[in-house]
């Protein structure tokens, strides 16, 4: 475990330098650790693909303290703690006027249910958000999903596609322009500022997509407008880290 | 008591000193662009520096003032009149029902910085006032001021007579900055070139990020790394060497390397650049930063009380205050 500081009010905490399940892992746990310690003026903690920041009011924190916390971290011994986390259910209308490239894949030799049945029942691991707020970065794509961006993005992708970059599967809280090949669409708000949770999930937590059909997209669309739409969340693991 | 919009200026957006604490969802803090600024206006009407602003961008508002209330203005020098007889900036400022503000053109720097008695009356998004344009949240409806908005003040005019900031006429040129996450990439021949050579602001900057354009700088094995988090005043070297400054909007992870960080105390110096400024880049120990910051935080402090507690120097205006209230203070 490496710790530096970039910023005066910043401590990165680097792990490795390639993309790991069980290196996230340690992330998520090296966060529980600090944040059951309680520390005064500590704003946030952010995790990343290998390392993690703590941000800290200057005025306030004790940054001796928190690297004192850190250098005590014993990294053999996280691996038999089993961290807690969510797996958040997020229903897709696959295909469609939702999902123009879902057709794409043809070209592999893959149908439409074929995409969708890889794509859908499966947990993808939330390593980090970014680029946008809630926008996760997630791991355990299909490898035969793999598809290269658009040649040329499209200038505007309503909010709440799912889609594949690359290598990566995600989704798009925000309307925003973009280049991914676009899978359909979920009616849930993935920011919702008057929801418990405006964001459903973490780095650490894993996101499952659920297929569902037009007519249930309109019906979970309505029925999350009159509140009467509560989003699949399944806790797993203690909540205290143990 | 309210304001009513009659021109927006060229970018005007409610921020406050940033959404801390859901840079972990992927929400860039957004805020002020110069914390420094954005404090002393809201000291000056005698609020705590967590009170929404104004932030004006090179060309300010035109309001109507639909009841009594005090502004305060800091930052940038920036024409002002007040029924078209002109006012400085840097004061608090009596205004009246009917009274039309016309905010012009900067003179010096950037970024002015507008603030009301107790604030604006606006709701907090995830715990602030911040407006973060590209994911429309905060401030007011999430975007930049437009013609014909209604903006609803929370105090009527200001107890005691107020104060005026006074502004360091500098203009430094030198930013301070620490190393960054990649520093390793960047060798000798490359650093030396970064410390030495000025760096012109373009105008592609934004609240987003300051592009700048010089000497380009090369990394080796690349400019690109696997996405981590950036912070406000990271300075990422892309593949085409040209420095960017991510600022208050930036996104919160990127995947190009880092060259450094600029030291908090020099952000408000990058916020009141104009393209076409220059600037030269010069390495400080962390702990030059750190004692730097706590400073400025502290004197930020101190002159708040000493606004407070004062005996204020001006500007009540006759037409705006009845005559008891002058005398009486």
């Amino acid at each position: 475990m490496e710790v530096k500081q970039y910023a005066e009010d910043a401590l990165t905490v680097t792990l490795a330098n390639e993309v790991d399940e069980a290196v996230n892992a340690s992330l998520v746990q090296i966060k529980e650790i600090i944040l059951n310690q309680d520390f005064k003026g500590v704003t946030d903690i952010v995790l990343s693909y290998t390392s993690l920041i703590i941000y800290f009011d200057i005025l306030t924190a004790d940054k001796n303290k928190i690297i004192d916390v850190l250098e005590n971290i014993d990294l053999s011994d996280l691996s038999s703690f089993e961290p807690s986390y969510k797996v958040v259910e997020i229903p897709v209308y696959y295909g469609g006027k939702f999902g123009p490239d879902i057709s794409r894949f043809k070209e592999k030799g893959l149908s439409e249910e074929e995409v969708i049945e890889m794509h859908s029942n499966k947990e993808y691991l939330v390593y980090m958000l970014g680029f946008m707020p809630g926008f996760p970065y997630l791991g355990g794509l299909d490898e035969k999903l793999y598809m290269a961006r658009l040649d040329s993005p499209r200038k505007s992708i309503p909010a709440g596609s799912v889609g594949i970059g690359g290598q990566q599967t995600g989704m798009y809280p925000f309307q925003s322009p973009g280049g991914w090949n676009l899978l359909g669409r979920t009616p849930i708000p993935l920011y919702d500022k008057n929801r418990d949770q405006a964001i459903l999930y973490e780095a650490g937590d894993r996101i499952i997509y659920r297929a569902i059909d037009e007519k249930e997209y309109y019906d979970i669309e309505e029925a999350y407008k009159n509140g009467d739409y509560q989003v699949t969340v399944e806790l797993r693991g203690d909540s205290d880290g143990n | 008591m309210a304001i009513k919009i009659i021109q927006a200026g060229l970018f005007t957006t409610v921020q406050d000193l940033g959404r801390k604490g859901y840079e972990s969802y992927g929400f860039s803090p957004a805020g002020a662009m110069d914390y420094k600024a954005h404090t002393l206006a809201n000291s000056l009407v005698g609020n705590d520096s967590k009170e929404a602003t104004l932030e004006m961008t090179l060309r300010g508002i035109e309001f109507l003032v639909t009841s009594k209330t005090t502004m305060a203005t800091a930052g940038a020098d920036m024409e002002l009149t007040i029924n078209d007889v002109p006012y400085p900036i840097g004061k608090a400022i009596d205004l009246n029902e009917g009274d039309k503000v016309v905010f012009g053109g900067v003179k010096n720097g950037a970024r002015t910085y507008l603030a009301f008695n107790g604030g604006i009356d606006l709701e907090r998004e995830l715990d602030s006032y911040a407006t973060h344009t590209r994911s429309g949240i905060g401030g007011y409806k999430g975007r930049a001021l437009k013609a014909k908005d209604v903006l609803k003040i929370v105090g009527g005019p200001a107890d005691g007579l107020l104060k005026e900031v006074v502004k360091e006429d500098s203009e430094p040129t030198e930013i301070r900055f620490i190393f960054g996450q990649q520093k390793n990439r960047f060798d000798k021949e490359n650093i030396e070139k970064f410390i030495s050579e000025e760096y012109t602001f373009t105008k592609d900057s934004d609240r987003m990020g300051a592009r700048l354009e010089g000497e380009p700088i090369v990394a080796q094995e690349g400019h690109d790394i696997l996405s981590e988090p950036t912070q406000f005043g990271s300075i990422q070297i892309p593949k085409n060497g040209q420095p960017i400054i991510l600022l208050a909007d930036r996104q919160t992870a990127g995947g190009y390397t880092k060259i450094g960080t600029v030291i908090k105390v020099d952000l408000p110096v990058i916020a009141q650049k104009k393209p076409g400024e220059k600037i030269i880049f010069r390495a400080v120990s962390i702990e030059e930063a750190e004692n730097l910051y706590k400073e400025s935080l502290q004197e930020l402090d101190e002159e708040k009380d000493l606004i407070a507690s004062n005996d204020f120097k001006t500007v009540r205006r006759i037409d705006a205050m009845s005559v008891s209230t002058l005398i009486g203070g």
